[in-house]
């Protein structure tokens, strides 16, 4: 589904190379709900960034679905993006000038998806939100954790493989945090794979698995039991880890 | 391809401040540009009309006597046949009044002896080669005789006419509608009678500046003695500088019982007539200009604002799937709607203005195509000057997503 193989991403500026990702290896199955720890600066959203193709990396090979995204344009990794995954971001990242409905509906533009499918897509991702007679409201009338459902909303409608969350809770109070975290353990039940990025050892632990960075390796991983509720994935059989 | 035109649109509606004053300024440049171009156009019209002169080969020789010894009539004939045997000089005439120079002499014709004159038309007296030495054509009838040249008025018989005359087609059509001109007759101020024997076509008189220059009539006779004497002289294609040298030291000096006033091409006098329309023009064409670049600017200047105030949101849209084109597209239609919106604007404040420069100055009602021109003009410009932000907004990196807060 996932597969990182000495993946190194360096950083480099006119004074010092970072490698903020160092011979990284991991596999992830489809359906898996992967949680990603570490200390500030340890790599996790280089991680996830690159993963996600919103970076490219220096050496290494990684395959997406099976495909060998090295070398691809950018405008094949744009598709790929916007079809097979979905970003839910700390601080959100809507677009304020843009109202709920719009928010949610800017990947399926982008798409080129017809008025009728992007409709219906939107109004069950709004309906699983439990956002959907928010439609018309501006993301400034809306709480944080109202906002981060939005941002879940606008992932998901496109029915991706792959949602990547970098510290979705970062910004939220504990309660909506929790919502936050039950959703997406929702969606993980419903089949899409999950890559979290959190410092919250509450929230990782109910994660099928945890990876720990440190120094853009990882230094530790840890497996938990699968959810009962959890209908896909292959909880515990993750691949070998570096220490 | 869809443009995404609605939320664009509905984005756009939410953050006006910005969008309203470019699209104000665009309006602004549209309403001046149409408008400016339109009066260029007419003046630069004004000035090539056709004046069936041969402008450009023809100069200008005044000369006054200064002494009581000066007889102006040997002096003329002499000066005559010194110019007219000149080498380059195809044609010679003496003459009271310097073509399209807004200066020159006036006459009220009527077309029955005794009746109420109105208006006065411009006559200009030539010898049997003026109409060579112009250049304007015949269309009907014939040129005068060197016998039918009257003799230089004199302070005591200034009432004086002429028995024949030569008139422009204009005029004409002015004095006799619907009727061949030729062969009738004619009465001046003093009611003394001329008979038309030639008309001319085309042809414009000393009065470019004047309702209708093209009515002009001309004289038999040699030119006033209580004025300066004036030649007119039409050399070979080129060969007028040459000319103007060559007599300008002969004339200088072949009499000393006068001074030779100046020698000059007649496109001076054409251009000294002119003189307002073309600052007028330069004046329309660089205020146009400024208006132009602003605008261009304030597209400019908004784009690049709005790029660099969306960075995070132009981050998130690659993340989520914009392809860099999509991310170009989307700020050339934000700004296409501004544009739009200007232009729509601008068109009415166009028309106003076209309207009340019309009433205000009697010019002619803006034409429309001029409308369209800067409609389109100032759409591209629009375009253009968005393009540069438009381009940077689609190399900021998708990774902005997670990187900035
Ligand atoms: N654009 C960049 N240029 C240079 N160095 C960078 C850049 N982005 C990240 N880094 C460095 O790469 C390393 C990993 O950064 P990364 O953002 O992946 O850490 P992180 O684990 O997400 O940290 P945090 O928990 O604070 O978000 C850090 O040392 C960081 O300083
Ligand atoms: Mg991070």
């Amino acid at each position: 589904m996932l597969t990182m193989h000495d993946v190194s991403k360096i950083y480099r500026t006119e004074l010092i190379e970072t490698y903020a990702l160092r011979s990284f290896s991991l596999e992830v199955s489809a359906g898996e709900f992967v949680a990603i720890t570490g200390p500030s600066g340890s790599g996790k959203t280089t991680f996830l960034n690159v993963a996600g193709l919103l970076e490219e990396f220096d050496s290494g090979s990684y395959l997406l679905e099976g495909q060998d995204v090295r070398g691809l344009s950018d405008d094949v990794r744009s598709r790929l993006r916007n079809e097979r995954i979905g970003f839910i971001f700390q601080s959100f990242n809507l677009i304020p000038d843009l109202d709920v409905y719009d928010n949610v509906e800017l990947p399926l533009r982008y798409r080129r998806l017809s008025g009728a499918d992007r409709r219906e897509r939107i109004g069950s991702a709004l309906e699983l939100v439990g956002l959907a007679s928010r439609a018309r409201h501006m993301p400034s009338q809306l709480s944080g954790g109202q906002q981060q459902r939005v941002a879940i909303a606008r992932a998901i409608a496109g029915d991706p493989a792959f949602l990547l969350a970098d510290e979705p809770t970062g910004n939220l109070d504990s309660l909506m945090s929790r919502q936050v975290m039950d959703l997406l353990e929702q969606i993980n039940d419903m089949g899409t794979t999950i890559l979290l990025v959190t410092h919250d050892p509450e929230l990782a632990r109910r994660a099928q698995r945890n990876v720990h960075l440190v120094d853009g390796q990882i230094s530790d991983f840890r497996v938990y039991e699968p959810r009962p509720a959890a209908s896909a994935g292959s909880a515990g059989t993750a691949g070998a880890a570096h220490i | 391809m869809s443009l995404d035109i609605r939320p664009t649109l509905s984005a756009l509606l939410r953050n006006r401040t910005g969008a309203v004053l470019v699209a104000a300024q665009v309006a602004i440049a549209l309403a001046v540009l149409a408008n400016a171009t339109y009066i260029i156009v007419q003046r630069l019209e004004t000035i090539h009309r056709p004046t069936g002169i041969d402008e450009n080969n023809i100069l200008v020789v005044e000369s006054a006597g200064f002494t009581p010894r000066f007889n102006q009539t040997a002096s003329v004939q002499e000066d005559l046949a010194y110019l007219r045997a000149a080498p380059g000089v195809i044609a010679a005439t003496a003459t009271n009044s310097i073509p399209l120079s807004n200066g020159g002499n006036n006459d009220s014709l009527v077309t029955r002896p005794g009746t109420a004159r109105h208006g006065y038309i411009n006559d200009i007296e030539v010898d049997e080669q003026g109409l060579d030495t112009l250049g304007v054509r015949l269309i009907a009838g014939r040129n005068f005789r060197h016998q039918e040249i009257q003799p230089a008025l004199t302070r005591n018989d200034a009432a004086h006419f002429v028995p024949v005359i030569i008139v422009s087609r204009a005029l004409g059509e002015y004095l006799f509608p619907q009727q061949n001109p030729l062969g009738k007759q004619v009465w001046d101020a003093f009611d003394h009678p001329a008979t038309i024997i030639g008309v001319v076509d085309p042809v414009m008189g000393a009065f470019p500046a004047s309702d209708h220059p093209e009515r002009v009539f001309f004289l038999p006779r040699m030119p006033d003695e209580f004025i300066v004497v004036r030649y007119l002289v039409r050399t070979q294609p080129g060969e007028r500088d040459t000319v103007a040298r060559l007599i300008e030291s002969h004339l200088a000096s072949s009499n000393p019982d006068r001074v030779l006033n100046f020698v000059r091409p007649l496109s001076y006098f054409k251009n000294l007539s002119y003189l307002g329309d073309s600052s007028m023009e330069l004046y329309l064409v660089t205020v146009t200009a400024l208006v132009i670049a602003v605008t261009s600017l304030g597209v400019f200047a908004l784009a690049t604002f709005n790029v660099s105030t969306r960075t995070k949101q132009i981050g998130t849209r690659r993340a989520v799937g914009a392809r860099r084109r999509d991310v170009v597209q989307y700020f050339m239609v934000e700004n296409g709607l501004i544009t739009s919106a200007g232009v729509l604007a601008g068109c009415g404040l166009a028309l106003a203005a076209g309207y009340w420069l019309s009433v205000r100055y009697a010019l002619p009602r803006l034409e429309l195509y001029y409308l369209v021109g800067g409609v389109v003009l100032l759409w591209a410009i629009g375009q253009l000057a968005a393009w540069q932000p438009a381009r940077r907004a689609a190399s900021v990196q998708p990774s902005v997503a997670t990187r900035s807060v």
